[in-house]
Formats: structure tokens, sequence, C-alpha cells
């Protein structure tokens, strides 16, 4: 009641400056008709309507008769006005109470009473944003479809998603089935497949969703195609690691390398959900992905590390074998063994040394 | 399955009854026994206890290394004592130790010459009457009445076979026939009238070795009786014969023909609902060197596990046999004070094989070994060698050795990679 009462006082002040002031604009009246686009912008910036007035005088505030009528309760109810006189625009501000303040290029937020606007101009009132733009404002390039656009466009379509969608489920299914210790029928197979799927379905949903609520087109199919084909590569890349892993010894170099590979598959998916979802700069969509990825993949390393016993008295070996087809590399020698196996020797000792 | 030893310790149960007339016979042996205590500086309360005898009359008393093994490793946290028939206690030192027999010579400060232990300087014969004594309670000495069964079969270092009930809290006190004379020491028990004794012998040659040269570092003299008892265990096991044996008619396995290596078999041909039939042969060596409670070592293990797929694709059979040998483990107890962590190697590798030149094998090899900070020069190591050339069948070889030299360790591995063959 209190808050009320403070602001219908407040508005009364606000009236009762503006009749002062209305007095003083009617003055010089220019000869030429000024043309203005007003826009209502959110915090960062974010375009909420836009307004294009050719009038002269351009009064903007809470009430009814303003010509750009704000909500804000922080606005007084005729907080401003903007006058156009020999191609100048002026703007003043009709004595409110929380001020009006004027920011661009060259000075960030001062007073904006009695100032002129440029374009490009952004009016702070209340809480509420304005930018003022000028119809010889310099627009972008118009930016091509890229690439990727008949891509997604593929992969979006209902029949691409379904298939894709089908093939996560079989290889979800697969990956039970191997793991199944005693036999196994279909529907169990089916019913972990599905879960699974549903599971990872939380991801392109979950982007859907911040994109709708961040006022970007959510791109629902879009996303969940592009996203259970990553799923897929991702799956492949496991197999593919695996291979490695098996026809390898551990000094392998080419181990190392196929471990970046679901990191930039990573990478890849973030920038294009991003892509997808959201309109920002290539820039900031690129850090967005790295920092999603580090996130993903630092935060997994930090809960492995932070399990990581102190002393660990189990040997830790990669013992990948796959069946005789994925064998492709060349067997060795006992002797060459030994002859690798000596060196661990020596790495033992040294740590025994440097724990100590 | 496996027979496991219980190490008699310490911790007290008062069942033993001693006949009359035995404990008139060794009244006189009383003051030459005693309890062992192993006293925690710190809290200054008794960490452990066990028996000990005085064999010479300047105070040398025989025990168990067991009993005074946390000493052996942190000298700086305990300190030993004994207690004697009058209750009266006294600090010792450490001397000398076998760590591979379990003995350890302490001494005593002692005023005037002194009654001691004679050793025997012959062997029992089978069925002879021993005494076993102790000292394990506040009570005095007690006797246990048993007989001799010969040295025990199958053991790499000699063990007595004692029938009578061996009690807790009597490790490192003697055992003695009816002249008095020490024929072996308590050391373990595996419960039902089943004692183990250290021959006395062992005793006699580690007395005459300290008369010698008292060694100047318990240490290092434990690291050298390691390393020469690993010597021999290793020249027995690569110089004997290996015969190469069937594993379920479709392998080739080394079997090392020495007694003290047994070996085991099992199977899971009854489970009707298995995917993969396995047959397994396991061989180990049923004794391993105490260091301290939570450090073993001198332990031998070797498995063969052959397996094949029942109605399962390859790829299935595979990922199975993978869950198979993803967790191998050491075969010996070791902490983070004793050892270093594993280090592994893994690759694949084809031996010529020396048991069947034409059904050579094609494994994925992994070999792991974690040094020992106390005894540089020794090593725990793990080979496991899983077949990746056969759709439906694997053959996985696999052996831990604990506390043993490089040079043995890959001369072992070598001889064994060639000896598994298929058939």
């Amino acid at each position: 009641m209190e808050v009320e009462m403070e602001i219908t006082q407040r508005t009364e002040d606000c009236t009762s400056e503006i009749e002062s002031t209305k007095a003083v604009d009617n003055d010089d009246l220019s000869l030429e008709q000024g043309e203005i686009i007003i826009e209502e912008i959110s915090r960062n910036h974010k375009l909420l309507h836009r307004h294009k007035l050719k009038q002269n005088e351009i009064s903007i505030g809470r009430n009814y008769q303003n010509d750009i009528i704000l909500t804000d309760p922080h606005i007084c109810p005729k907080h401003l006005s903007l006058k156009h006189s020999q191609g100048i625009w002026h703007l003043s501000d009709n004595n409110s109470v929380n001020g009006t303040l004027l920011e661009n290029n060259l000075h960030k937020r001062q007073n904006a009473h009695q100032q002129v606007i440029n374009d490009g101009d952004v009016i702070t009132l209340g809480k509420s944003q304005l930018r003022v733009l000028f119809n010889d404002h310099q627009v972008s390039d118009t930016i091509a479809f890229s690439p990727f656009e008949s891509l997604i466009d593929l992969i979006r379509h209902p029949i691409a998603v379904f298939i894709s969608v089908t093939l996560f489920m079989l290889i979800a299914g697969n990956i039970a089935y191997l793991n199944q210790q005693v036999e196994t029928n279909i529907s169990q197979l089916f019913v972990s497949a599905f879960s699974m799927s549903l599971l990872f379905s939380l991801w392109p949903a979950g982007v859907a969703l911040v994109s709708h609520l961040t006022k970007n087109e959510p791109r629902i199919l879009a996303q969940f195609g592009i996203s259970f084909v990553f799923f897929i590569l991702m799956w492949f890349s496991d197999l593919l690691e695996e291979i490695v892993a098996f026809n390898s010894a551990s000094s392998s170099v080419l181990g190392l390398l196929i471990a970046l590979l679901p990191i930039m598959l990573a990478v890849s998916l973030f920038w294009l959900n991003s892509y997808i979802g959201f309109h920002m700069s290539a820039k900031r969509r690129i850090i967005v992905a790295l920092s999603i990825t580090a996130l993903l993949f630092g935060g997994t390393y930090l809960l492995q590390y932070s399990k990581k016993r102190e002393f660990n008295p189990h040997p830790n070996y990669n013992a990948t074998i796959m069946a005789p087809v994925f064998l492709i590399a060349p067997s060795n020698s006992v002797d060459h063994f030994i002859k690798q196996s000596n060196d661990l020797f020596e790495q033992a000792s040294k740590a025994a040394l440097d724990e100590d | 399955m496996k027979a496991f030893f219980t190490l008699v310790f310490i911790f007290l149960t008062s069942t033993t009854f001693a006949s009359e007339q035995a404990e008139e016979i060794f009244a006189q042996l009383t003051p030459s026994l005693y309890q062992i205590k192993l006293i925690d500086k710190a809290s200054g309360e008794k960490s452990s206890i066990g028996s000990g005898f005085q064999i010479s009359k300047d105070g040398i008393i025989a025990t168990n290394y067991h009993v005074i093994s946390s000493y052996a490793r942190h000298p700086e946290k305990y300190r030993i004592e004994y207690l004697d028939h009058r209750g009266k206690m006294a600090e010792v030192a450490l001397v000398s130790v076998d760590v591979i027999n379990d003995l350890a010579l302490v001494k005593r400060r002692v005023e005037g010459e002194m009654p001691y232990f004679q050793l025997s300087d012959q062997k029992p014969i089978k069925g002879e009457k021993l005494f076993a004594l102790g000292n394990p309670h506040d009570l005095g000495m007690i006797v246990v009445p048993g007989t001799y069964n010969g040295l025990k079969k199958e053991s790499f270092n000699e063990r007595i076979h004692f029938t009578g009930s061996i009690n807790s809290g009597m490790s490192g006190g003697p055992v003695v026939n009816k002249s008095e004379k020490v024929v072996g020491i308590n050391v373990a028990t595996s419960g039902n009238q089943i004692g183990f004794l250290v021959p006395h012998d062992k005793l006699v040659t580690l007395f005459n070795n300290y008369n010698k040269t008292a060694p100047a570092n318990i240490k290092q003299q434990m690291a050298e009786q390691l390393l020469a008892n690993q010597n021999k265990l290793m020249k027995a096991l690569l110089n004997n014969t290996w015969q190469s044996k069937e594993l379920a008619g479709k392998a080739m396995i080394p079997i090392i023909e020495v007694p003290f290596i047994r070996c085991w078999g099992d199977s899971n041909a009854d489970k009707t609902d298995a995917l993969i039939l396995a047959a397994i042969a396991n061989c180990s060596l049923d004794e391993n060197t105490y260091l301290s409670s939570h450090f073993f070592t001198g332990s031998v293990e070797i498995e063969f596990r052959y397996m094949q797929a029942k109605n399962l694709s390859d790829n299935k059979f595979y990922h199975l046999y993978q869950q198979q040998i993803a967790r191998a483990g050491a075969g010996n107890r070791a902490g983070k004070n004793d050892v270093s962590e594993y280090q592994c190697h893994h690759d694949l590798v084809a031996p010529s094989s020396t048991a069947n030149t034409n059904k050579a094998i094609n494994n994925k090899s992994i070999f792991c070994t974690r040094a020992y900070k106390d005894f540089s020069g020794l090593f725990d190591v793990l080979y496991l060698g899983a077949s990746v050339d056969k759709n439906q069948q694997a053959l996985v070889s696999h052996f831990t050795i604990a506390g043993v030299s490089q040079e043995n360790a890959m001369a072992f591995t070598g001889k064994f990679m060639e000896a598994v063959s298929w058939k």
C-alpha cells in the first residue's frame, strides 16, 4: 500500500513538471518532418518492439497519451520527449523521478536531459531501455546460408530424425546385449534401448527449451536430428578407440590421438546446437561450444580424479580385446615384449623412490 | 580347495592343558622361557605378544620373526620387552632375523650365568613324542604334548608337521624332546591338532651365523635373505621340467613339476545356463613369506582358463571374455608404504611355441610390475595373456610372482609365454 501511495505521489510530481516544460517546447517548431525508429530492447539488447515514427515530437511515458507507451513502473507517466528541429533530435527529460540516461559509443551513461540524440544511442529510463535509430542507419551485411543449413535441413527431416533415433536405439540395444551376463530376450533389450534414447533425448529437448525461453526459435526436430546423429558418431568413435587400443601397444601415439576424437565431436555438436538454437556471433558460438565441452570433459575428469585413491594396490592396465575380425596389427615376438617390459622395472623402482 | 595356514598369533585363548607329569619334567626350563612383548612407544601398551626361549648363557633369546615384525619394519615406533616367569620385565635388542624361516634373535642383559635351552643335534624320528612350550599368559609356562609327523610334504621352506594343539600366543616357543632338547620352534597352526614348527637346524644356522658376524642392519639382512630365497625358488622353477599338459582337450599349458607347486582344477560344466563354458587350472605355491601384517611376499600363482562360447556371437563372447580378464590383481598383500603402484605394458604377442610349434597362439599380453620400497631389487610381477585368434574359444594364461628380481621375473615370463599354445 505504501509503495502505491508513493508512486501516486511521484506521478503527481511528474505531471506538474510536464506542464511547465510544454510551454518551452512549443517555441521552436520545425518545418522539416522528422523520421525516427525507436526500439524497445531488453537489458541484454534483445529487440522487444520496434516503432517507426514520422513526427517532430515524440512523447514517451507510462500514460496512454504518449506516442510510445511503456509499462515499467519506474517510468513517469510523461517521462520524456524527443523533439526534431533542423535535422537534429533533442531529448528533454520532463523532470522524471528516476531520471533518464543516454549511452552511446562515445559516452558511457550520462544524464540525457537536453542532449542531442545520435544514431544508435540507447536511452535508459526507469529499468527499460530504448535504442534510437535513424532511417539511414547502416545495417550489417546479409549472411548467406551456410553449407550447414542444407545439412541441417536434411537431418531435421522427420524421416531422418526417425532413422537416427532408431539407429541409436539399435546401438543402445546392442550394447545392452553385449553387457548381459545371462541370456536375454528382445523385450528386455528394447526397454533398455528405449530408456537409453529417452535419457539422451533430454539434451536436445533441453537445448530447444532454452532457446524457446530466450525468445529464439526452438527448432526441436533439428536439435533432435543433429544430437542423435552425433550420439551415433560418438559411439563410432568409441568403437574406433577400442579397435586402436586393441591393435596397438601401450606406448602408441595413435591411441592418444584417437582420444581427442570424442572431444572434437562434442565441440561440433555443441556448436551446431547453438547454431540451430540461438542467434549469436560466430566468435561467441565457438566460445560457448568450447566452454560446454570443457565443462563436460573437465567435470568428468575432476570426478574421476576425486575418486582416485591415494594408493592403488591393483594394476591398472588396458585389457581391450575384440573378436579376431578387428585384429589388424601384426603381433610382436616374445623377445620384443620382454624388452619392452624390462623398462617397467626401472619405472617402478623410480616410483618407489619418489613416493618415499 | 586351497589350504591356508593361519600364523599362530598373539591373541589369547586358553584351552590348553598341560599334563602334570610334563610340567614337572620341564619345571627347570621355566626360567629360560619368556613372553615376548612388542610395546607401542607412543601409547605405552603392548601391541602384540608371543613366546621366546633363551639359547645361550649370555642372553640370546630365540623367537618368531612375526612376533617382532612390527619392530623390524618400524624400529622407531616400538620397543621389545620380555617378561620372565617371575614377572620381571626388561627391554631387549633385536640382533638378527631369518625372515624366510620366521625366526628372530633378541638379546637381554644378564647378570651372571643363566640356564638356557640346549638345541638338539639330531632330527626327531617319526612318531616321537614332543612337547611344545610357550608362555602366552602371565600364568607362566604351558606345555602341550604332541607327536612329530615328519617334514611337511610339498613345502619349499621346510616345516615340521606336529600333531598337537599349538596355541595362539605360543608363537616363538620351543618344542623339545624327552631329553629337553629343542627340535623345533612353534610357528603356525592350521587347526584341528595340526601344527607347524620351524626345524631346529634353521635356528642353529641362524645362531651360528650370528656368532660369526652379527648383522649390521636388520633391513639389509632381510633384503639379502629375500633376494637369496627368490633366487633359490626361481632356480627351482626354471630348471625343473615344465610338463606340457592339455587343458579341456584344446590347449597346451605348462605344469611345473616341483612338489611345492600344487595344482587344482575347476569348471562350470554343471551350469547349463552359463553362456561360456570355462575350465580352469590353478597352480600355486602354498606358502608365502610374512613381512608384516599387511605385507606378504614370496607367493607364486599360475592360472589357466579355457573358455568356449555357447550360442554366442563372436562380439558378445569377446565382450564377456574381456570382463573376465579386466581385473587381475596382485597375488600378495602389500600397502602404500611397502610397494610402488603397478606399472603396466601391453602388446600383441605371438610366441613361437616350444610345446606345439604349428598351433601357436596369438595373445594380447599384459605385464605389470611394482617395486619394493625397503628391499630394492625386488618386485611383484603380474602377467596376463589372452588369446585373440579364435572366434569362439579363448585361453587365458596368467601368473603372479611376489618378491622376485627383474632377471628371474623376465626369464620366467619368457619361458611361460612360449610354453602356452593351442593343441
